[in-house]
């Protein structure tokens, strides 16, 4: 036991050395993780879209009209730039990206508002960003609710019904909106928390995988290390590393998931303590997923960063934050789960965001524990077996040289 | 033929035959990505989003209500509860992102116009999911009431031209300008496809010139073309060109092909587009490397660089919505110049006249290589030096 610890203690100390010594782990374990998250969370500093231009086109103006555009403008989400005659006009406009948006009232809305039938606006929307489509629905909603309710009130009235008759009859249900969690409904407080643990997992995952491969390159690692670790003990290598690497990262991880979200406002309802031990399988999953990948497939110091990086996206897609597990096809679904950042972002969020109780994540944490153990059994026999090769053909070679020798 | 340019490219498509490595990872990786975008959004929009609904009167109402949520594709009631905080906790665990609460007394309310109400609570820290359900339930919510509203005008005896006119006295017409169908894999493909392809070109142009760094075949890679760094760039760059610029167009080539997504001006222009984009990629990558003499560091600069490409095209969330300064920074990014030529070529049908001054911006991109050029003979210099120290 006694042993055990000592090794663990002699890989662990070979290892921080081997991290600060090298700049481009340190960018990537320490520059990374702190830069990210305060770019992001000013570049989605303003929730949603404000004051998007449009463009009317009333061909016939009235009363109903005039006062609908008006209140077209003072909505938050849009302002009225342009006015125009025509249609035509107004589609150049939208060409040239001088509106995002156009709200049509036809020749006939006049007279159909009159005689007491439906008016229908027209309304063209830019689709190439879906913000500008959410703009002008939900600016353009909320006005179309409120006049529905004034032009409602108006026929009651020329129906003969007194007010309070015509209040019923207009709203015979009372619909109440309750949005939970993200109540304006921005990018940041969606986006972010995601890109948190993401942040975390990618740079972990690739400050690993190049470590690995300075390793391979230098060929000096297994000198560095006492020789009975490389037989029969490999789990104390593994365990000696993963150490290193889980307590340089416990303080960016409070960082991340604590300070970060509490100075950009991003939506909170967790605690530090439940956040820690979630974190804690976490960083083990990430941890040993990383030394299996690493021990696998990674020759070089530099390749890592050429072929996992733009895979982030992947990553982010297969959280089903974005497209929901549901409705992800069965195959993506269970994809998903040999990464340890769908478990991770699932749970993060709803701790983070949702204010679940750690009961309500049982799923995730439990699947991250999964994943660390079988990753952990997993790295281990892969570097043993690496070894016993190595070993075999080393002698091997020693064996032909002595024959050649003799 | 032999100039500087064609010695290098001979020695360039040796290496790769030797060396195929990367290339063909690359080029898996990329296929893989196109892939999987492609049969994870192949129905458009989610579907059978899980709801719930808390049923505290029992109703028929209620019932008939849960019915028609089922008749529809977008939504499914996964779920009836009988108290809110059962419902509330599916919804904390993710298993709904949506539900409807009736509570006791809703239908009888309802008969004797007293105005019952229904609370409609929505989870949006599921953005799509959120939006998509709420936009479903409302609606059904708005039918709902408005049969019962049609009921009683036509016991009133109103006809059902005046009727709707009492109902919906204004209404949206809705026409989405380059995405009729309002379909998710449209949008998020036609930007995203060619953003992984910059961000795995720009990565790939790095990797392999400071490979011959690591290698220690600078010397040899130069002298091939006399040391004239302009030359070595171009013929080492040239193959990656043709392989990347065939498996762009090949990609927007299914996507506005088989896979119907609208392109309603030229497609010329939409290659030129994408022949400006991976030239651009590549001088990114070219001058990045040229300028860092140390291989890791170059890597780990693209890579810090890239990974905000996608969030600075603007395609997810405007960049003139953003803080004013990302405006300028999301000019460094060739997949941000691409993105407005989409718009304008694909979605407005725009002609040479729009896309001009983004067109010349992408070729200073392309021409940034060989403002990086010399770096490349300082850097064998420095080489030198150390070799010697």
């Amino acid at each position: 036991m006694f042993n055990a610890l000592k090794d663990i203690w002699t890989v662990f100390s070979i290892e921080v050395r081997r991290v600060f010594g090298d700049p481009t782990v340190l960018l990537i374990f320490f520059l990374a993780p702190i830069i990210y998250p305060l770019l992001f969370c000013a570049i989605y500093h303003n929730e949603n879209v404000e004051d998007m231009p449009i463009a009317i086109v009333d061909e016939q103006p009235c009363d109903v009209s005039k006062r609908f555009i008006h209140k077209l403008d003072a909505t938050p989400e849009l302002s009225v730039a342009y006015r125009c005659n025509t249609l035509g006009e107004a589609q150049r406009l939208l060409e040239d990206h001088q509106v995002r948006s156009i709200f049509l009232f036809p020749h006939d809305f006049s007279t159909r508002v009159a005689e007491n039938r439906t008016g229908r606006i027209v309304v063209f929307s830019d689709m190439s960003s879906f913000y500008y489509y959410k703009a002008a629905l939900t600016g353009g909603n909320a006005v179309l609710i409120d006049e529905m309710h004034t032009i409602e009130l108006q026929r009651y009235e020329q129906a003969g019904m007194t007010n309070e008759e015509a209040s019923i009859q207009m709203q015979p249900v009372v619909m109440e909106n309750t949005t939970l969690y993200n109540p304006s409904g921005g990018y940041g407080s969606f986006f972010l928390p995601i890109l948190l643990v993401l942040v975390i997992h990618q740079t972990l995952f690739l400050g690993i995988c190049i470590l690995a491969g300075e390793a391979v390159e230098s060929r000096r690692y297994l000198q560095l290390i006492p020789h009975h670790l490389r037989r029969n003990s490999v789990y104390r290598l593994i365990l000696g590393r993963a150490l290193c690497y889980l307590l340089l990262y416990v303080p960016l991880t409070i960082f991340c998931f604590w300070f970060v979200p509490r100075w950009f406002h991003l939506p909170q309802l967790g605690n530090l303590y439940t956040l820690l031990i979630f974190a804690l399988p976490l960083l083990l999953a990430v941890i040993f997923f990383a030394m299996t990948v690493a021990n696998l497939l990674v020759r070089q110091k530099i390749s890592p960063m050429l072929c996992f990086v733009f895979l982030s996206l992947v990553l982010f897609m297969l959280t089903g934050m974005v497209w929901p597990q549901q409705s992800l096809p069965r195959f993506w679904y269970y994809f998903s789960y040999i990464f340890p950042s769908t478990p991770a972002v699932q749970g993060f969020v709803k701790l983070a965001s949702m204010g679940a109780p750690l009961s309500e994540v049982r799923h995730e944490y439990l699947t991250l524990w999964i994943q660390a153990g079988s990753y952990f059994v997993l790295s281990t026999l892969i570097t043993f077996a690496k070894n016993y090769l190595r070993q075999r053909r080393n002698i091997l070679i020693h064996r032909l040289r002595q024959a050649r020798n003799a | 033929m032999d100039t500087n340019i064609t010695r290098v490219l001979r020695r360039e498509l040796l290496r790769i035959r030797q060396h195929s490595r990367y290339l063909i990872l690359m080029s898996l990786g990329f296929i893989f990505v196109f892939v999987f975008f492609a049969t994870m959004t192949h129905n458009g929009q989610p579907t059978k989003l899980p709801v719930a609904v808390v049923d505290m009167d029992g109703s028929y109402l209620s019932r008939r209500l849960c019915h028609e949520i089922n008749a529809t594709q977008g939504v499914e009631v996964a779920a009836v509860y009988n108290n809110h905080n059962e419902a509330r906790r599916a919804m904390q665990r993710g298993q709904i992102f949506a539900f409807y609460e009736f509570p006791s007394g809703t239908y009888n309310d309802l008969l004797q116009f007293r105005s019952p109400h229904f609370v409609l609570y929505v989870n949006s820290a599921y953005m799509l999911a959120g939006t998509l359900s709420y936009k479903q339930l409302a609606t059904m919510g708005m039918l709902a009431t408005g049969a019962v509203q049609r009921e009683v005008y036509r016991k009133k005896g109103f006809n059902d031209d005046q009727i709707m006119g009492l109902i919906q006295p204004v209404e949206y017409d809705t026409r989405t300008i380059g995405n009729p169908w309002i379909n998710y894999g449209n949008y998020l493909m036609t930007t995203l496809i060619p953003a992984v392809l910059a961000f795995i070109i720009v990565m790939h142009t790095i990797y392999i010139i400071a490979r011959e760094r690591q290698q220690k075949s600078l010397r040899r890679w130069l002298a091939s073309a006399k040391y004239n760094p302009y030359a070595a760039l171009i013929g080492k760059l040239l193959p990656y060109t043709a392989w990347y610029l065939l498996l762009g167009l090949l990609a927007n080539l299914i996507m506005f092909g088989p896979m119907g997504f609208p392109l309603k001006g030229s497609w010329l222009l939409m290659v030129l587009n994408t022949i400006l984009l991976v030239t651009a990629a590549q001088s990114v990558g070219g001058f990045i490397a040229s300028c860092i003499p140390d291989a890791p560091l170059s890597m780990s600069v693209g890579a810090i660089y890239s990974a905000v490409s996608f969030s600075l095209s603007g395609f997810s969330f405007p960049v003139d919505s953003m803080p004013r300064i990302f405006t300028a920074v999301s000019w460094i990014y060739p997949i941000r110049h691409y993105y407005l030529n989409f718009c304008d070529i694909a979605i407005f049908g725009n002609a040479m006249e729009h896309c001009w001054p983004r067109f010349m911006t992408l070729i200073a991109f392309a021409l940034l290589l060989f403002v990086g050029a010399p770096f490349l003979t300082w850097q064998l210099k420095i080489s030198k030096q150390k070799a010697t120290a």
